[in-house]
């Protein structure tokens, strides 16, 4: 399996990939992860491939062979989007990170619901308010656990929640357990009213 | 609690590492006794995590002043039969030359290592040249391992190999194993041995010519015994594929072949597993020298070679002149003819595309229209320096005296976090070249008889890194240039490490530190100011006032890097200020963005089209400066105190 993992800068994707790995690596699965984070301090773009089991040979994905997409940033999500299989499940935190650059004109950052509707054309997207649960649980720095949770429900990985829940609790500072546990939880809950949303659609 | 060390894990255990740490539990397994590196993307990891036990396990490890400096303590102690290393990133090859040129003649004796990271892909550095033809050049064998595992155990052995050779030895990582993480099983540490006693032999180690000469011909035959021990090296194998499946050597019979060096193997694996071509496949670990042996059995029943390899095509090279010289009737392919790309890394869609350049197999998935349509709507970002860089203001103030003065001018730059200056919109610097380059560059311009005024920029890093030369230098040949150190006291750029300014060194020793001023005027520098970053009216007229002044001058532009000092309040629970935005003074003309682009920055048209400033603000008053209308200020904050200083050196 080829997981993609993406944001920007200080949204803690480098994180998110090895609780992942180590999760993955726990349940006694292979794992290869590959970084790319030069200078990406704040508002950089920042990417990490993550390949699972047989797939964990290079360290690099492949075009088009990612399963998973987990994006912490819309534009980030679409800058990914080669990675991906057709129909691949994308996450996306649908919350911008419009840096300085695009209001000069340097740049340019589309619609978020642009990018959505683009990526939607090909891929299974959940949309989570990933940035708003995590301030519900305690703070913004646990937006990568809410998308962890989302990602957990969505059952998409071969990795049980329980490894999951045991990767974070090592890497987070024991005060801040419960909160993280809430974000997570949050998490759960967004995909679950994804999917209810999706079988039933408003009438 | 201090957590314990990744790379201290148990012998057996199974744990996730980067390759960095990888090469750092290495040297642990090595019983390594003296560690030294200058910090560079991306090989810095190694040496602070073996900072990190050093005290604990009882061996030395450092950063040095710069690489040249670095391996020559790391030869030192290898000569006086300790186990060293010096790891650096591959542009810092360049400066230890000098010395390995000769350490390779009068050899070692303790395993002397250099971990090197090319960069190929260039995600941080100026070039990307390839650290093997340094091996050629000095006649130091070169390890290349594929993965985390590798990068560990051959570290280990690249010391044992060093001692047996009674010579330096490269292994030559990339960031793809740098910064990539791998499941790792873990070997036992060794304990240090820590017990160097140089034992006197003037013949070996006083390369003065006469008894230099006769060692030449020694390295040579060194060079020769390498070829023979890399022909049984545990890390070069060959395997056959066909039908996606693997077979052990001599099952199938294959007349195409690969020779794939480091990361490169597991992206041709992958490619022939997918599309099922048949190919013999040589997975080699040791690039320099060839193992001769080994290499010309293998291509004796082969057609063809594809030879796939990070940056130039060094074994590529090394190949032909062995199949020439063994008379092989074999076809070597790779980057001379452009099968393989010549510039950038290599990825498991570009090995794929020479594959099907020459079977018509197709390994990649095309992108189709809708990601077409995606390629298309996204821009990159624009790099930026920090939030509350002090940097920034530095270089706001030599634009706005540039401006002021209206007689151009040139900023020759140097290496650094200061790099991120050279965006727009600040476009602070005209050069970036190389470590300590922008004083000696901007003498050489100031003498060419231009007639702009010519200023350089260096960091305090830099500066004591390769930039005290070139003050001296400019000094004595009286170079008419305004000199700015950028001082942050510490290397920001490679994650805060230590340097001669710092007060401190990475084994936690409270040392003396370099005192920027007191160096600047011993190098007979007459007019040096050391100015607060952030007081801006001070630094513009500083830096105008410099350009009327003959010859070299130096200020000392200074204030924490932005990241230690938010660092350092969020530690003791203070809150950072944060800068607010009168929306009844602001009138939305953005010249604050314009001048300044701070990252904290943003935008809001509700209720009407104003400045946003989020909550990356850290309350340095920049933009306070920028704003014609008076919109923006920092409350809490008195207009006196813009920036807070490291030391309390900072003087009128």
């Amino acid at each position: 399996m080829n997981v993609i993992l993406c944001g920007v800068g200080g949204n803690g994707v480098v994180l998110t990939t090895r609780i992942i790995a180590e999760a993955a690596l726990r349940e006694g699965t292979k794992v290869r992860v590959g970084e790319v984070h030069g200078l990406a301090m704040r508002g950089g773009t920042v990417v990490s491939h993550l390949r699972l089991g047989p797939d964990a040979k290079g360290v690099l994905v492949p075009q088009r062979k990612a399963d998973i997409l987990l994006a912490f940033e819309p534009l980030e999500a679409l800058r990914q989007m080669k990675f991906l299989k057709q129909g691949a499940k994308v996450i996306l935190n649908n919350e911008p990170f419009v840096g300085v650059d695009a209001h000069l004109g340097l740049s340019r950052y589309p619609e978020v619901c642009d990018i959505i509707s683009q990526i939607e054309k090909v891929q299974d997207l959940v949309d989570v308010p990933a940035t708003q649960l995590a301030l519900e649980a305690g703070g913004v720095v646990m937006t990568n656990v809410v998308m962890l949770g989302t990602l957990s429900a969505s059952k998409e990985l071969p990795i049980s929640r329980e490894s999951l829940i045991e990767a974070i609790r090592s890497r987070v500072p024991p005060m801040m357990v419960d909160a993280n546990l809430k974000a997570f939880q949050l998490g759960e809950k967004a995909f679950k009213e994804w999917e209810a949303k999706k079988t039933c659609p408003p009438s | 609690m201090k957590k314990k060390s990744k790379i201290l894990g148990a012998a057996g255990e199974k744990v996730l590492l980067t390759g960095n740490e990888a090469v750092a539990r290495g040297c642990l397994e090595a019983g390594m006794a003296v560690g030294t590196a200058y910090p560079g993307t991306p090989a810095s990891t190694i040496m602070e995590k073996l900072g990190e036990v050093a005290n604990e396990l009882g061996f030395w490890a450092e950063f040095s002043v710069n690489e040249a400096v670095a391996f020559e303590v790391a030869a030192g102690a290898a000569l006086a039969g300790v186990r060293s290393l010096m790891s650096t990133k591959m542009l810092g090859v360049n400066l230890i030359a000098d010395a390995l040129t000769v350490i390779s003649v009068t050899g070692v004796r303790g395993g002397l290592v250099i971990v090197t990271a090319d960069d190929p892909q260039q995600f941080s550095s100026q070039n990307a040249e390839d650290t093997r033809f340094f091996g050629m050049l000095a006649k130091v064998p070169v390890l290349e391992p594929g993965d985390g595992q590798e990068a560990k155990d051959m570290t280990r052995y690249a010391f044992d190999l060093s001692e047996e050779l009674e010579l330096p030895v490269f292994v030559r990582i990339t960031p793809r194993i740098c910064h990539s993480s791998f499941d790792v099983e873990l070997g036992e540490i060794r304990k240090p041995k820590r017990d160097g006693k140089f034992v006197k032999d003037p013949k070996r180690f006083v390369m003065i010519s006469t008894y230099s000469r006769p060692r030449q011909a020694i390295l040579n035959e060194k060079i020769e015994r390498v070829k023979g021990i890399f022909n049984t090296n545990r890390w070069n194998n060959i395997v056959d594929f066909q039908n996606g499946e693997i077979h052990p050597p001599g099952k199938v019979f294959n007349t195409f072949g690969v020779i794939a060096s480091g990361l490169t193997y597991p992206y041709v694996e992958e490619v022939l597993e997918a599309t099922g071509i048949s190919a013999r496949v040589m997975k080699l670990a040791t690039t320099y020298p060839l193992p001769e042996d080994f290499i010309s059995d293998f291509m004796r029943d082969l057609d063809q070679v594809l030879i796939v390899e990070e940056n130039d095509g060094v074994t590529e090279l090394q190949t032909r002149a062995l199949a020439q010289r063994r008379r092989l009737n074999v076809r070597i392919m790779g980057k001379d003819d452009g099968l393989i790309p010549r510039s950038g890394e290599l990825n498991p869609d570009l090995v794929g595309d020479a594959f099907e350049k020459l079977f018509g197999k197709k390994f990649r998935d095309d992108l189709t229209e809708p990601y077409l349509e995606a390629e298309d709507m996204v821009s990159k970002r624009v790099p930026s320096l920090c939030a509350g860089c002090p940097h920034r203001a530095s270089y706001y103030a030599i634009k706005e005296a540039l401006k002021k003065k209206g007689l151009g001018g040139t900023v020759m730059g140097d290496r650094g976090c200061y790099n991120q200056g050279a965006y727009e919109p600040l476009e602070g610097i005209d050069t970036c070249i190389c470590m300590g380059a922008s004083i000696a560059m901007a003498s050489g311009l100031a003498h060419s008889g231009t007639d702009e005024p010519v200023l350089s920029v260096i960091g305090d890093g830099t500066f004591y890194h390769a930039g005290i030369p070139s003050l001296l230098n400019a000094v004595h040949n009286r170079a008419n240039i305004v000199s700015l150190i950028f001082d942050n006291s510490i290397t920001a750029m490679t994650g805060h490490q230590v340097n001669p300014g710092s007060g401190v060194n990475l084994m936690g020793q409270h040392t003396g530190y370099a005192n920027l001023r007191k160096i600047v005027e011993a190098c007979g520098v007459e007019n040096v100011r050391v100015i607060n970053a952030f007081d801006i009216r001070k630094l513009v007229d500083a830096v105008m006032e410099e350009m009327d002044n003959e010859g070299p001058s130096v200020i000392i532009s200074r204030a924490p890097c932005a990241l230690v000092v938010e660092r350092n309040m969020r530690r003791r629970k203070l809150k950072t200020p944060v800068a607010v935005v009168d929306l009844d003074k602001c009138v939305g003309c953005k010249v604050c963005m314009k001048k300044i682009g701070c990252p904290a920055f943003s935008w809001s048209n509700d209720p009407k089209p104003h400045l946003v400033i989020d909550a990356h603000c850290n309350g340095c008053g920049l933009c306070v400066e920028t704003c014609p209308f008076g919109a923006i200020s920092v409350p809490g904050k008195p207009d006196s105190s813009l920036g807070i200083t490291v030391r309390k050196e900072v003087e009128e």
